[in-house]
């Protein structure tokens, strides 16, 4: 008979009162704590407010390259401390060097119109080739068009800080310039 | 009396707790993985949106100077707005633009302001602290609207560097 009263106590249901108070008490907490998209931020210095030459004549800081890479609407040109790079370097000549600018990387579609027009890949693999020749050299110098939007600045700092195609042997990102500064760009 | 009876035997009968329970635990779960400690946030909105980057860097604590399409705002208060006007070399397309008046050559006065008297709260912030780590280093996040056209973002830039601002932190959400 006693086993009986035993059994007929275990039946009784768990009483989780305390435990929805708690719980409904977190849920607030939480839900203000709670962040839904991450964050990151891309670290920049001070640029050189002027124009773009002024920054290719000051090369006492960077001696060896002053890699530069000027965003316009028909796309990216890579300029040196020698000049503008086209692909005549790595490819074997098919732009001329002289005469009228044309970009290092056209855009897919000229003049660009969305940021999806910006060949990113392509200066991604630019860099590389420029990397390979000085791979002691962290900056970029960026020097955007007055009208080019936030967004393709951001994308172009990102093409530029690192190749996700070339894997290095730790498994992270190969490096190429990971130092953007924004100078003040052409007007 | 039979009808009266039952009544009163599914009052004393509990309230099932336990499917709630159940919901509970998993949003529990969910909200504590979206826990961040992170002390920056941002509040989205129509007129502001961060462009998407690869960059993997946490944010840190800084004065917060936000650009979206209509204002500017330092830490959160709203500083000045910005005019949109038609674009003169594309027709048909509107240029968000810091209104003449407001600046002066690059720099943007009322921004300027605003930003000069932060940096000289932070430097006294610092020295009454006494510690390196509280020091004003200059550091600024910037979070700006992905539309917006360079040249506004190049006056912010150089209104924030003349007002000791040196090292500027762009915002920007996190690829997944």
């Amino acid at each position: 008979m006693a086993g009986k009263g035993r059994r007929e106590h275990q039946e009784e249901p768990l009483d989780l009162v305390p435990i929805m108070n708690l719980v409904t008490i977190l849920i607030p907490f939480l839900l203000m704590s709670a962040q839904f998209v991450s964050l990151a931020v891309i670290d920049s210095t001070l640029p050189a407010i002027g124009p773009p030459q002024e920054t290719q004549e000051e090369p006492d800081d960077e001696p060896p390259l002053m890699l530069s890479v000027a965003v316009t609407d028909q796309g990216f040109t890579i300029l040196g401390d020698n000049g503008v790079v086209t692909g005549e370097a790595e490819e074997g000549g098919e732009e001329a060097a002289e005469g009228e600018p044309e970009p290092t990387v056209p855009c897919t579609e000229r003049p660009c119109t969305s940021v999806e027009s910006y060949d990113y890949e392509e200066l991604t693999r630019m860099l590389g080739l420029i990397k390979d020749e000085y791979p002691d050299d962290q900056n970029v110098i960026l020097v955007p068009e007055s009208r080019v939007h936030y967004e393709v600045i951001v994308r172009t700092m990102d093409a530029s800080r690192n190749d996700p195609k070339t894997k290095g042997e730790d498994g992270s990102y190969r490096e190429l310039f990971p130092f953007v500064v924004i100078a003040g760009g052409a007007q | 009396m039979a009808l009266k009876k039952k009544k009163r035997s599914s009052k004393k009968e509990e309230l099932a707790i336990t499917s709630m329970m159940d919901m509970m635990t998993i949003i529990l779960v969910f909200l504590l993985k979206s826990y961040s400690t992170t002390e920056v946030s941002v509040t989205p909105s129509g007129e502001m949106e961060l462009p998407t980057s690869t960059a993997q860097q946490n944010p840190e604590m800084a004065v917060q100077l936000l650009v979206s399409k209509t204002q500017i705002l330092v830490d959160g208060a709203p500083v000045l707005n910005l005019t949109t006007m038609p674009d003169e070399q594309n027709p048909g397309q509107t240029l968000v633009v810091v209104p003449e008046d407001e600046k002066k050559g690059q720099m943007i006065t009322d921004l300027y302001d605003v930003l000069l008297d932060k940096a000289e709260q932070a430097k006294a912030l610092g020295e009454a602290s006494g510690s390196d780590e509280h020091a004003f280093k200059g550091r600024i996040l910037l979070q700006c609207d992905k539309t917006l056209p360079f040249s506004v973002i190049r006056e912010v830039m150089y209104t924030a560097g003349q007002a000791q601002f040196s090292e500027f932190k762009f915002v920007v959400y996190k690829q997944e």
